[in-house]
């Protein structure tokens, strides 16, 4: 039933954020794209693009951990559903678990949608692709986000639901600013690893920043169960 | 198995340096309706959401059942035993009352399917409408329907009444007594109405400051508190130090209302004993000793 609340919560936020690939599919479709110049690697300027789509979809799907009100309420001393989640005979390990778990699939199977969106739109810019490589893609994306998406799970332990999503958002920006500008060894490089160099554009598959971003979400995960299992509420 | 559903030693918290509360000790009787009073920022809510493993006290324990609340592996074991109703009536916004339902049955084995039904229709809860939807009194009708169908054997009720009008109270308060007497459920409510915690109590605690001013059977102590009325005679003057039992003395010209807890009868005696003096005893509401107890403490 944990798994049923976490979807009811995530529902609309996942449809929304699904809408974003049909409207991207359609709207290019209708106005006709034109190829890349001569010279230019096709669907170079796509991962740019995907990649805050991708960290946008982790914070909103991410949700508020055990937390469920806005902002507003607890700033009034109210505690919105908490404390009926939180008298429910289940330990605070089994409702952060899963309630992560449901935003990471729907994080994987909104990353899924975008790539089957790519992929249509490849003839339109008279690319090709075979499917092993738009997995590769795919995997890349999931992979790398997955240490955007246990940040913004840890934040919502820390921070009500809107100032997690900000949160979030800010840490983006900033990783984003130190890709640019600090040059990142390749290995942690996340941002970089998701926009300019992903299999579709360097084709090789960043192996190690892949393990870095699945390590640091490990890290970000255990250090919310800690925060959430001792947390007063 | 221990006669007492709740204990507490010596529990403390404070938040910010504030203490919310002072060594609380507090025994619920099994099976008992414990009427949990006291004022606004007095430590009720802070005890029971002590008790749900929400808080983590500063020091003293805390036992339910007889499983310390501090071990959070038990805690479980606990939590599926108590029906619990909060303070704020806040469920989950985006279901609807038949989707909670739903949602929160598998979690106790003993949910009764027999009560849901019967408070659904008796509560006139709205299957298909969402939480969101739903006034405060309804929510409160709601989330008193999703604890007692967890066929619980301890109920937490923080402020269980509000929100609802008159007749939906009656109907609760009278639903309640009915639980506890078929079912041996010990209830543990807080409540600012005095009247109707006087109307189903047994057990009542008082807590003033994070401490326990105040507890015991509401027939014991209705018992021993009784207010005296004594008319002194001009130019006598009031005893500097009266019998043990008195509470609160006040003075109004010559007539003194005194509330005595115990020794009743030789504090009669002792104003009898005051040359031209007429006393005479009245039995106490529980208000009055609420009232006179928080505000003398």
């Amino acid at each position: 039933m944990l798994w049923y609340k976490g979807w009811l919560e995530t529902r609309f936020r996942l449809l929304f954020l699904l809408g974003f690939p049909v409207f991207l599919v359609v709207f290019l479709h209708s106005v006709g794209v034109k190829p890349p110049p001569p010279g230019s690697p096709p669907l170079s300027g796509l991962p740019i693009m995907l990649t805050p789509f991708t960290v946008v979809a982790c914070a909103m799907l991410a949700g508020a951990g055990i937390n469920t009100q806005p902002a507003f309420q607890a700033a009034k001393g109210l505690h919105g559903s908490t404390l009926f989640t939180l008298s429910l005979p289940v330990s605070r390990f089994k409702l952060l678990l899963v309630r992560a778990s449901v935003g990471w699939i729907e994080m994987t199977g909104l990353i899924g949608a975008l790539c089957v969106g790519l992929w249509l739109l490849l003839p339109m810019v008279q690319a090709t692709m075979k499917v092993g490589e738009i997995v590769e893609f795919a995997g890349t994306m999931v992979f790398c986000a997955s240490g955007f998406y246990f940040l913004s799970v840890l934040l919502g332990t820390l921070l009500d639901d809107q100032w997690r999503i900000w949160g979030s958002m800010i840490a983006f920006g900033a990783l984003e600013l130190a890709s640019s500008f600090l040059h990142l060894p390749g290995s942690v490089d996340i941002v970089r690893a998701m926009e300019t160099a992903p299999p579709l554009i360097a084709h090789t598959m960043p192996w190690t920043t892949m393990a870095f971003s699945v390590g640091l979400a490990a890290i970000l995960f255990c250090a919310a169960l800690k925060i959430a299992r001792t947390r007063e509420y | 198995m221990t006669d007492f559903i709740i204990e507490t030693n010596g529990l403390t918290k404070s938040f910010k340096r504030q203490p919310a509360l002072r060594g609380l000790d507090l025994r619920v009787p099994k099976g008992s309706i414990f009427g949990f009073l006291g004022r606004n920022g007095a430590g009720k809510t802070t005890t029971i959401k002590t008790l749900m493993g929400l808080l983590h006290p500063d020091s003293g324990s805390a036992r339910v059942f007889g499983v310390p609340v501090a071990d959070a592996d038990r805690s479980i074991e606990i939590r599926q035993r108590i029906g619990f109703v909060t303070e704020d009536k806040e469920l989950y916004p985006y279901m609807t009352v038949e989707q909670i339902v739903r949602f929160t049955q598998p979690f106790f084995p003993k949910w009764r399917d027999d009560l849901e039904r019967r408070y659904v229709k008796m509560f006139e809860l709205p299957p298909k409408r969402k939480i969101a939807d739903l006034s405060k009194g309804m929510r409160s009708k709601l989330m008193l329907l999703l604890a007692i169908s967890r066929g619980a054997d301890l109920l937490i009720l923080d402020e269980p009444t509000d929100g609802l009008d008159p007749a939906a109270t009656e109907d609760v308060l009278r639903e309640l007594v009915a639980i506890a007497a078929s079912s041996g459920t010990t209830m543990f409510f807080s409540s600012h109405q005095l009247a109707e915690v006087e109307l189903i109590a047994d057990h009542i605690g008082i807590i003033d400051q994070g401490k326990m001013i105040v507890a015991g059977s509401l027939d014991d102590m209705k018992a021993q508190y009784q207010r005296l009325q004594v008319v002194f005679a001009n130019g006598v003057e009031l005893p500097a130090r009266w019998v043990e039992g008195v509470e609160y003395v006040r003075r109004e010209g010559r007539v003194v209302s005194i509330l005595a807890s115990r020794n009743v009868d030789a504090i009669v005696e002792q104003a009898r004993s005051l040359p031209g003096t007429a006393v005479e005893r009245f039995p106490v509401t529980l208000k009055e000793i609420f009232l006179e107890h928080v505000r003398n403490n």
